[in-house]
């Protein structure tokens, strides 16, 4: 295995000499060099270990092209099968019978069975520690029907569970394979981790076992850079094929002008949050909020921020959400209809603390929104925290800050605004109602709700949204069926293929 | 002839920084930190002489604020290395054959904490700041100045005149006071110059890596590395701060050169 | 009191001669790297928040962070921790890390290997740039080559590195397409691309370095040119440079060696910065990593081997010194 790996290594890397230099003299025989896809990102993931370790950058990794579930969200935001190959649902919407595909193994040899869905599903309760565990709660107990059959019952309906199950809280894990997830993950995907080096790269090979079709590159590396100028270099000079997510705005009019290479700009799940501490004065009033929502031009500051690329939402809710609603005119740019409105609320002098994720989106944008809000007499310092250690203890734990800015990746995270010990300290029993209700009721009765909950909480100016995160990828010519819109958590590599 | 020139040109580029510093708390062209979508990324024109930067604020206002932070930083670093490692310096050269000894061992450990390390270390306890910069690169150099002083200590402990007066019974507070620091103080100045050009990269060093100056207090440091994803599209934004750095660490350094040769020979005749 | 100009730094205990110099030497290293050692951990346990919280996010209960702290051994007294550290350090085993789960002591070695690499590279580069130009400011330092040799150097030195660096890769990895604008590859796995991923790294820390080993080179030299033989073999018509190699050069090395490990400590720690704009997988951007993730025990591991590295360096020129100064040698 090593010594196959070492070679098959040696092979990218003389290919990758080759290609680099170009046109260096006495070149021979190029091998391989096509089968290898070079991806680039700028988070590492820590550990491979996504069932306790907070974070976007693992299932970005590894969710789909290591791990697999039983249902995947392709790239309509639909959710469709994969390891199961349907499932029926009861009348009560409150048993799931999941029909799973047979002759699947895991990367470790071992059979993926009925037994291991309610291994995996158990799993997450018991040992589980990360945030969005909690909606796998409403799953009262899973049973083993026969190999291929597993049925999930639920104590109430709940329509976001099924939806939870194409994140990384559905993937399938072996009973056998869960000694070392931090450094040994083994899945039922069409890859696995065969090499890692700390600081610098993973290597993804293709599983020769896998159940479906082959990937169309055999060896993907994902290539990981401390910064989004480091990224683009590489991809500049040859050093990857992929850049996973420009983090540069300003810089891909470069790659547009450049024949090479393909530009894709979408949405993603990830919005930019301008977030008030809604439990402490003086932002538990919500003229202070609102006021401090006109004082921001947010068209402007996505100029100045981030190039004018992203879209302005003006609530949780992306685009690609079924009960998506364009709110971005509730608050138009009004500074001295927001001056008025803190004298109102009797608030004069007002200087409040924006400590946010050390991230260049939150430093760009905290730079505009301080001078925004200095025009109408706030006084904000900035206080850049380290993402994510620092800032998740002291603003997200601790709840220690008036202002805050971070990027909210998680796909369908407004129901965080139900769960008054959120960060946010938005607590509002209308929103909870709302929310309990679109996930018990029937699909268009949630569709419904949500929009009335995205609806109250621009109302109410629970936060500022700032805009959401633009999906920008860009690649080499050749590199076809990348997906414009990230929807799901993964980096999806199972559809690309080489034009 | 070329001494004296790199003193006069040290002291023209040391002017020219100290000079921007303190027009900036009068006057700058626009403010510094105004935020403005609809003029981001202008090359130089005449209402912004370096242009603007992404967020629309202008160039050269910030370099001017940015002097201040340089300073700023300069000046506190050094002092708290002069004003720690000359007293001990001078105490190791007067004081005890053990105590002396003691002192220096010290200093070698501390000379193996270098400023970035210790910077990254205190912002990783106390939060990244200009404080812990400074803090850092202050500590990092007092052994530098120990050094230094002790040297200069020992020289002007031999000197006949020293002899005379401890002979006369003199105290050595007094000595250290009359004979020993007046005649150190070139050695310190000297020291401190080229100390201050240290810190200044020091500082530039540890704002691009995000652990000194917090936005969005105008930094050369930061400036540039903020700018540095434009690079490819509009050099003259990194550029422009990075010269600046440049250009005011050169100053320090023939300052320094200058001095060197100005209060060496001083030292010699007092002798 | 006798004259300061005899007392030399280490003192005078354990006698005189150049062996038991060197015997006081080592005893200094160790009680020096004992110390130091105290430092980083009692640094490192002042932090504020509990690494096993840290380690398992915000979400854990508070039965798991016992649990992990217990794992980890940080329910212990401070001392016992301390000595438990150390005695595994003594042994090569820096802990496993409560972020990664991994081993540090193997990573450290790996990290530190790449780092050696880009620091003895940027020394070359520095030796190859300070050697001629700094001897040729000197000798002719009256003259208007010299006078720009110099101005050059003060110029070099002015500029940060990272700066350097940046333009660099703007340069040779994005407009020519000439070499790699970041990234490792192990030299076993292919000497060609190490090479080329080395080369712009290696010129942005070695520039800089350069330039300011090539003042105290000048000035070593010029020193040398001062001496009386030099003038006497010169007098006897030999032409200025063959004199200097034949016999000054030997006499020079001595305070520039001295000065090389002193910037060999810079050097370790330019190239934290260095790797950050290259993307090189050493032991800077392991300690960047690490401390935005808060991992101590990393943390600690590396600030320890960085520090102990300068001492190391420090004792190394210290002996070097010994040996090679007549002066020292003959007391």
């Amino acid at each position: 295995m090593l010594g196959r790996m070492r070679a098959r290594w040696l092979a990218v890397a003389v290919a990758g000499a080759l290609v680099l230099s170009g046109c260096s003299a006495g070149s021979t025989a190029t091998v391989g060099g096509d089968d290898t896809l070079a991806v680039g990102f700028t988070a590492e993931p820590k550990n491979f270990d996504f069932t306790t370790t907070d974070g976007a950058a693992i299932p970005q990794a590894l969710l789909y092209n290591v791990y697999e579930g039983l249902v995947k969200l392709d790239a309509n935001a639909e959710i469709a099968p994969l390891l199961a190959e349907s499932w029926t649902i009861s009348p009560d919407r409150t048993v799931y019978d999941f029909h799973l595909r047979s002759g699947v193994t895991f990367s470790n040899g071992a059979p993926f069975t009925a037994d291991d869905v309610k291994f995996s599903i158990d799993r997450v309760r018991t040992e589980w520690t990360i945030s969005l565990k909690s909606t796998m709660d409403v799953v009262d107990h899973v049973e083993v029907v026969s190999p291929t059959h597993a049925r999930v019952v639920l104590k109430e309906p709940s329509n976001s569970w099924l939806f939870a199950m194409t994140t990384r809280l559905g993937a399938m894990f072996d009973p056998s394979g869960v000694g070392d997830l931090a450094n040994r993950p083994v899945g039922t995907g069409p890859y696995e981790v065969t090499d890692r080096r700390r600081g610098d790269s993973v290597v993804l090979s293709a599983n020769p076992d896998y159940w479906g079709r082959q990937p169309a590159y055999p060896t993907v590396v994902l290539k990981y850079y401390s910064d989004a100028t480091a990224l683009n270099n590489a991809l500049l000079s040859n050093g990857i094929d992929v850049i996973s997510g420009v983090t540069a705005p300003d810089s891909v009019p470069q790659f547009e002008a450049d024949t090479r290479f393909n530009v894709l700009q979408g949405t993603t799940n990830g919005e930019v949050v301008l977030a008030f501490n809604n439990r402490r004065a003086p932002l538990d009033d919500v003229r202070v909020r609102r006021a401090l929502t006109l004082a921001i031009d947010r068209e402007a500051l996505l100029a100045a921020a981030w190039g004018g690329r992203g879209t302005l939402i003006g609530s949780m809710v992306p685009p690609t959400d079924p009960w998506y609603e364009d709110l971005s005119h509730s608050y138009p740019h009004d500074p001295e209809r927001a001056r008025r409105l803190l004298s109102e609320a009797g608030q004069q002098d007002l200087h409040l603390r924006l400590r946010i994720a050390n991230l260049p989106y939150a430093m760009s944008a905290a730079q505009v929104v301080a001078s925004d809000l200095g025009r109408i007499g706030v006084d904000v310092t900035i206080e850049p925290l380290d993402f994510p250690a620092v800032w998740l203890q002291q603003v997200f734990t601790d709840h220690d800050y008036d202002l805050s800015i971070v990027q909210h990746v998680e796909p369908r995270d407004i129901t965080t605004f139900g769960d008054p010990g959120y960060y946010w300290g938005y607590d509002s029993p209308r929103v909870r109602e709302l929310l309990r209700r679109a996930d018990t009721g029937s699909p268009r009765q949630q569709v419904a709700d949500m929009r009335e909950v995205a609806r109250t909480l621009s109302e109410d100016a629970a936060a500022d949204w700032l805009f959401l995160f633009p999906n920008i990828v860009v690649a080499k010519k050749e590199v076809t069926g990348l997906v414009r819109n990230q929807v799901s958590e993964s980096f999806d590599l199972t559809g690309l293929g080489r034009g | 002839m070329t001494r004296n020139l790199s003193l006069l040109a040290g002291v023209v580029l040391v002017g020219l920084v100290v000079g921007t510093a303190l027009v900036s708390f009068v006057w700058t062209p626009h403010d510094p930190l105004l935020v403005d979508a609809s003029v981001r990324l202008l090359g130089p024109t005449g209402d912004f002489v370096f242009g603007t930067d992404k967020l629309g604020r202008d160039v050269a206002s910030q370099l001017m604020v940015g002097a201040r932070t340089t300073l700023y930083v300069g000046v506190v670093a050094v002092g708290i290395a002069a004003l720690v490692g000359t007293p001990l310096g001078i105490l190791a050269g007067m004081g005890a054959r053990w105590l002396g000894e003691l002192i220096m061992r010290v200093n070698d450990l501390v000379l193996a904490f270098p400023a970035l390390l210790l910077a990254i270390m205190l912002g990783a306890v106390y939060g990244a700041s200009t404080l812990t910069a400074m803090i850092a690169i202050g500590v990092a150099t007092v052994p530098s100045f120990a050094r230094i002083a002790r040297a200069g200590t020992l020289q002007v402990m031999s000197t006949e005149y020293v002899l005379a007066a401890r002979a006369g019974g003199r105290s050595r507070w007094w000595i250290a006071l009359r004979h020993v620091l007046p005649n150190i103080s070139g050695l310190v100045l000297v020291q401190s110059s080229v100390s201050f050009a240290i810190a200044v990269l020091a500082e530039a060093a540890l704002s691009f890596l995000g652990f000194g100056t917090a936005p969005p207090t105008p930094s050369w440091g930061r400036m540039l590395q903020e700018s540095q994803e434009l690079l490819a599209v509009d050099p003259r934004l990194a550029l422009v701060p990075g010269a600046a750095i440049a250009l005011a660490v050169l100053g320090f350094n023939l300052l320094g050169d200058g001095l060197r040769d100005r209060f060496d020979p001083r030292l010699e005749v007092r002798r | 009191m006798n004259s300061g100009a005899e007392r030399l730094p280490g003192g005078r205990w354990l006698g005189d001669g150049w062996a038991p110099a060197i015997l006081r030497r080592i005893v200094i290293l160790l009680v020096s790297v004992f110390v130091a050692s105290i430092v980083v951990f009692a640094f490192m346990a002042v932090l504020p928040g509990d690494p096993a919280q840290v380690a398992l996010g915000v979400n854990a209960t508070p039965e798991l962070v016992e649990r992990t702290r217990a794992e980890f051994g940080l329910d212990r007294p401070l001392i016992t921790q301390y000595l438990d550290w150390m005695g595994g350090v003594l042994t090569g085993d820096f802990g496993t890390s409560y972020v990664t789960r991994e081993a540090i002591g193997p990573q450290l070695v790996d990290r530190l290997g790449v780092t050696l690499w880009l620091v003895g590279a940027g020394m070359l580069v520095a030796l190859l740039i300070a050697m001629p130009l700094g001897t040729i400011a000197a000798v002719r330092h009256r003259r208007p080559s010299g006078t720009a040799v110099s101005a050059l150097s003060q110029v070099g030195v002015a500029i940060p590195a990272f700066l350097a660096g940046i333009i660099l890769v703007q340069i040779f990895a994005v407009r020519l397409g000439w070499l790699p604008s970041g990234g490792w590859t192990p030299p076993v796995r292919d000497p060609v691309e190490w090479l080329r991923g080395l080369i712009l790294p290696a010129l942005s820390l070695g520039l800089v370095q350069g330039a300011v080993l090539t003042r105290y080179v000048r000035t070593a030299v010029l020193d040398v040119q001062r001496e009386d033989y030099l003038r006497t073999a010169r007098s006897k018509g030999l032409r200025p440079y063959p004199a200097l190699v034949r016999h000054g050069l030997r006499n020079a090395a001595v305070p520039v060696l001295t000065v090389l490990g002193l910037q060999l400590a810079t050097l370790l720690v330019g190239a934290v910065v260095i790797e950050r704009v290259f993307v090189l997988p050493g032991l800077g951007s392991m300690l960047l990593d690490a401390v935005a993730a808060r991992d101590l025990l990393t943390v600690q591991g590396i600030v320890l081997v960085l520090v102990v590295a300068v001492l190391f360096v420090n004792f190394c020129v210290d002996v070097l010194y010994t040996m090679l100064d007549p002066r020292l040698r003959r007391s």
